[in-house]
């Protein structure tokens, strides 16, 4: 399985939808995606992860790249991450700057 | 002792990775140690991809074996790129930028500390004009956890 990335925005919230391998070689795709939706404004970026199998030091860059392109104060969840890219997260004290839930309905009226 | 030759592109990465999984799978690792070891697998062979050749204009092509042997799995990635000693980044920085909120990381030398940290033991040689980066995964024990792993170089 290589890489699928899908968006859709609603509310100031874009929703992200992730799914495969997000390596150096797929990484481009999800920052494409990402620059097109900065184009609306996001105040809050729900990431869908939970068909996402893999995540490299590019995917981490391009969690960086986000935080950078739409602001500080833009919120990204992340939502239904298996546990090997919460660990990732976790070595690089990214899970510091996002949010994670299962479910981004439950975390967003919390 | 399984050997692929793969040419020096980011394509390369998929294969890559199959094959890792295939000998970890032969090799009974268990979730974490079979994640881990994709991931330091697949960002030395990314730097040797963009930096070694690519960054250098060289064309190129990786060596990958893989050998099961009672106490670990060993995977070895070769490349004729310049020598490069990924133990010699300074990690200290690198990992600096953990305590940073993400808007203010910079964004390099992820992957040599990953490769660094995600696998029991990891070795660079300079040998015969090529690049040598060995990751050894023990068979009997948990993955290795930060700051555990074992590395060494000899150029």
């Amino acid at each position: 399985m290589s890489f699928t990335v899908a968006s859709s925005f609603n509310s100031g919230v874009a929703h992200l939808t992730l799914a495969g391998r997000l390596d150096a070689n797929t990484a481009g795709q999800f920052k494409a995606e990402i620059e097109k939706i900065a184009e609306e404004r996001p105040t809050v970026v729900a990431l869908f992860v939970q068909d996402l199998e893999y995540m490299a030091s590019a995917g981490i860059r391009m969690l960086v790249f986000t935080k950078q392109k739409l602001g500080a104060q833009t919120d990204i969840y992340v939502i239904g991450a298996q546990p090997q890219i919460v660990h990732t997260l976790e070595m690089t004290g990214v899970d510091k700057s996002v949010i994670f839930a299962d479910s981004f309905e439950l975390a967003a009226t919390n | 002792m399984p050997t692929l030759t793969l040419p020096g592109d980011l394509n390369s990465l998929e294969p890559l990775t199959d094959l890792v999984l295939e000998q970890a799978e032969l090799a009974g690792l268990d979730t974490r140690a079979t994640y881990q070891l994709r991931l330091a697998v697949d960002e030395i062979a990314t730097n040797i991809i963009l930096h070694g050749y690519q960054e250098q204009a060289l064309q190129g092509e990786i060596v990958v074996t893989a050998e099961v042997n009672d106490q670990a799995l060993v995977v070895t990635l070769e490349d004729t790129a310049p020598p490069y000693n990924p133990l010699k980044r300074d990690i200290n920085r690198v990992k600096e930028d953990f305590e940073k909120p993400l808007h203010e990381r910079s964004i390099g030398g992820l992957g040599v500390y990953f490769a660094i940290h995600a696998v029991s033991e990891f070795h660079y040689e300079w040998r015969n004009g090529r690049n040598r980066n060995i990751f050894v995964v023990h068979r009997t024990s948990p993955t290795a956890t930060e700051g555990s792993t074992a590395h060494s170089a000899h150029a």
